[in-house]
């Protein structure tokens, strides 16, 4: 963000020509999007194009080579703390306290977010009833399911109700049920005035399902951005799925076919 | 042919094994900077180096034994009551002993990293001989220990050669493949019973307690290194009883416990049977047939390491039981105390951190228990109450900063959360202030039953406190700083404990300076002794504090 420029801190997150490197191999180049409030934002892009990255120098998992990550106009490498008070991340893998069980981890959490008992106690319930979790939360997380982690990560996220909740396919691993759950609390979610929620998926059903806007990464440069209507008119295509519009705007279509045909028959 | 096969898997193997141990990617670590390039020739670097420092530290035992047998190392009182076959038989029972420990140990750190880096269970699945996972099972297990199992098979009998000629160099060699034996079985023993009984252990107090005294028995062999040292004087004074007396029960007895039993042939292959003066005919039979014993026991627990090695690696932690939620209730604390409440959770199920806390604190006891192994009132044993304050506050200070690994490095997500340095680094030395407290309470009740000094012992507690918070700042905030630089894991014993090693050091001196000069100034009266170590103290905790606060940290 060039000197000067307003800091709007109802906006719930601002990225401004970020980039990540990791030694000499950079993951994400210059990226400039907005996370507006009432918006679930789907960051979309292939393995390795760098969502991941994006996502973890926004929690303070990297630090950017350059750039500026303002979150409800708090400058996230500056004022870190400030930042992360008003995030609610969910990783891309279970990464979790293994020797804890849920309730013991989500304790930790509510202490670190400087939550009262009451009002702790009383989400934890809500959310582990939704989630079927309350068997589960005396059990160490090492002995979990994969599924069953996601959402302990979900209400971990969840737990201090943030405005601005940053999910790294959120959805893995989750049961059918679940996943309409979670699809409903990020819709209920955004409803309430000024939160914003950054979602990344390579599902495009999720994305046209839940974004109002998404935005296309490829090799860490960020090929399109907006509505799905906005992107069809950009690749010319009126009634064009998001599949095929982000095939298209990634060059990713190019020889899918070939590639296809190449493979044969499986059996063979 | 399965074997070739075995060998190139447990390579590929051993070298995630060595990746995950490290770098802890497994575990939410993120790739260090700078670090992509030569990623596993680090890791392997490393591991070697670890291996490396563990085979020294076995190595100079080995040497420090036979030095202390060919210079015959004792107070003259005791050595002129104890016959040489006797004296080397016992030097070489805590050369064994150790040996056991120190294998046993490194067992206890590496095998939950060998179970939880889920190398093997990447293997299941692909169209492998059962033979060929048994091996590569095998390999990688015996990899763990390689180096330090092999300087002690060669160099304990060389050692025992230099020192009493090469015959009783051989005849130790049975005794080394023994201790090398057990040490192994009782690694993965123990890494199984680990398995079912602590990790896979549920929430809640009563659990809570049911584990710690789980790890107490788990740290065994670390504390036996401490506990036999600790105790040698004692050992010493006994033997020397028994050569008073002759061949007796009690000495048979002891001619058939292990390791004495095998610690007694370099010394009759040196010296004859004669040269013990405890060992009858009777007793001679007894040694055979212990011998004859611990050697089928050893081959025993070898077969069954070959057998039950890949189970181990296979078994996944006990699925949970779906037992009905209670209704569970969060009790949000400070920042500072949720990092204290967290590190001592995690630590009740995972031995390598219990250890660090457990072991100032049973040391503290064996050596506040040891006080009562000499006369009433006798001056020694005020000296050697103090002098367990001393080593509890030198031992929390040592051991203490590996907890700082849980939070900043290995675990991505509590990164992630609004968790500042200052919280972070009050919840550790906290923990470290505790470790101290416990130990240090421990030596008073001892004492104070024994002696009735509470006021001095508690004075001088309380005026080595600010040394230990001061040294633990100081090797906090050091940590801090290159953890940031370097992003490294230090979650185990391969992942780069020197460095922690390193900064324990000016910690080590920090703590040690108050008692020292406490130990000069009492010449001229306790008060005046515990008077000086308190202005020490402070002094240092007023230097070390911005040392974990100032710029450079964050």
């Amino acid at each position: 963000m060039d000197a000067g420029t307003t800091v709007d801190d109802s906006v719930p997150l601002a990225l401004d020509q970020l980039s990540v490197s990791y030694g000499e191999r950079p993951a994400v180049r210059s990226l400039t999007l907005t996370v507006r409030p009432g918006e679930i934002y789907g960051l979309l892009g292939s393995n390795g194009a760098g969502k991941t990255s994006t996502i973890k120098a926004i929690v303070g998992l990297v630090r950017p080579a350059a750039g500026t990550i303002r979150v409800f106009g708090v400058d996230a490498l500056g004022h870190g703390s400030e930042a992360k008070a008003r995030i609610g991340y969910v990783p891309e893998t279970s990464m979790l306290y293994e020797a804890l069980t849920p309730r013991e981890f989500l304790e930790f959490v509510a202490s670190v977010r400087r939550l009262d008992a009451e009002t702790a106690t009383r989400r934890l319930q809500n959310y582990a009833e939704a989630f079927r979790l309350e068997a589960e939360l005396e059990e160490p997380i090492a002995t979990l399911s994969n599924g069953t982690r996601q959402k302990v990560l979900i209400i971990a996220a969840l737990l201090h109700a943030p405005p601005l909740l940053v999910l790294d396919e959120p959805l893995n691993s989750l049961d059918p049920r679940s996943v309409r759950i979670m699809k409903e609390v990020l819709l209920r979610y955004v409803g309430n005035a000024g939160r914003g929620v950054l979602f990344s998926t390579h599902t495009m059903e999720v994305a046209e399902q839940l974004c109002h806007r998404v935005g296309i990464l490829d090799h860490g440069v960020l090929r399109g951005e907006g509505t799905l209507e906005a992107l069809r008119g950009r690749v010319a295509a009126g009634d064009a799925s998001l599949e095929e519009i982000f095939l298209r705007l990634t060059e990713e279509d190019v020889g899918v076919a070939a590639a296809v045909s190449s493979l044969g028959d499986p059996s063979i | 042919m399965s074997w070739r096969e075995a060998v190139r898997v447990s390579g590929v193997a051993f070298t995630e094994l060595a990746l995950q141990a490290v770098f802890a990617f497994r575990q939410g670590n993120i790739l260090p900077p700078g670090r992509s390039k030569n990623l596993v020739a680090h890791a392997h670097r490393r591991v070697v180096q670890s291996k490396a420092v563990i085979s020294f530290v076995l190595a100079v035992l080995a040497l420090g034994g036979a030095w202390f047998i060919h210079e015959k190392v004792l107070h003259p009182t005791i050595l002129a009551g104890i016959p040489s076959g006797l004296f080397e038989s016992a030097v070489l029972t805590g050369l064994l002993s150790l040996d056991v420990a120190l294998l046993w140990w490194t067992g206890v750190q590496m095998v939950p990293t060998l179970i939880s880096s889920g190398v093997l269970a990447v293997l299941e699945p692909l169209p492998l001989d059962a033979r060929v996972l048994y091996r590569v099972a095998a390999i990688l297990y015996l990899r763990m220990f390689d180096m330090p199992a092999l300087t002690v098979l060669i160099v304990t009998p060389a050692a025992v050669a230099l020192a009493l000629g090469p015959l009783a160099g051989l005849a130790v060699i049975p005794g080394a493949c023994v201790a090398v034996a057990y040490a192994l079985a009782l690694s993965l023993l123990t890494g199984r019973f680990f398995l079912r009984r602590v990790q896979g252990s549920r929430g809640g107090g009563g659990h809570a307690i049911v584990r710690w005294a789980y790890l107490v028995l788990w740290l065994i062999p670390a504390f036996a290194m401490f506990a036999f040292i600790t105790a040698a004087p004692a050992f010493f004074h006994t033997l020397t009883v028994f050569a008073t007396q002759g061949p007796s029960t009690a000495s048979t007895l002891l001619a058939s416990a292990f390791p004495f039993s095998f610690a007694l042939l370099p010394a009759i292959a040196s010296g004859g049977t004669g040269s013990t003066a405890i060992l009858s005919p009777t007793a001679l039979w007894a040694l055979a047939a212990s011998l004859l014993v611990y050697g089928a026991l050893a081959i025993w627990s070898i077969v069954w390491l070959a057998g039950n090695v890949r189970s181990l690696l296979f078994i996944p932690l006990q699925p949970s039981v779906a037992l009905p939620g209670a209704a569970v209730k969060l009790r949000p604390t400070g920042s500072a105390r949720a990092v204290l409440m967290k590190d001592l959770r995690i630590a009740s199920r995972t031995p390598g951190y219990a250890f660090l806390i457990l072991l100032p604190i049973l040391d503290a006891a064996a050596l506040g228990l040891l006080t009562y192994a000499t006369p009433t009132a006798n001056p020694v044993a005020t000296s050697l109450g103090l002098g367990a304050v001393t080593t509890a506050a030198l031992l929390a200070t040592f051991f203490g900063p590996a907890f700082f690994a849980i939070e900043v490095v290995a675990y991505s997500y509590g990164r992630s959360l609004p968790l500042g340095h200052r919280s972070i680094v009050l919840g550790k030395v906290a923990l470290i202030a505790f470790m101290y407290l416990a130990g240090a309470a421990l030596i008073l009740g001892f004492t104070t039953l024994r002696l009735f000094e509470p006021l001095t012992f508690g004075a001088f507690i309380l005026a080595e406190l600010p040394a230990v918070v001061g040294a633990a700042f100081l090797e906090l905030g050091l940590l801090f700083r290159w953890a940031r630089r370097r992003g490294l894991a230090i979650t185990n014993l391969y992942a780069g404990a020197w460095f922690a090693f390193i900064v324990a050091i000016p910690g080590l001196v920090m703590a040690g300076i108050p008692p020292l000069l406490f130990d000069l100034a009492r010449a001229s009266g306790t008060d005046l002794g515990l008077g000086v170590m308190a202005v020490a103290a402070l002094l240092e905790l007023a230097i070390a504090t911005p040392v974990a606060f100032g710029r450079g940290v964050t």
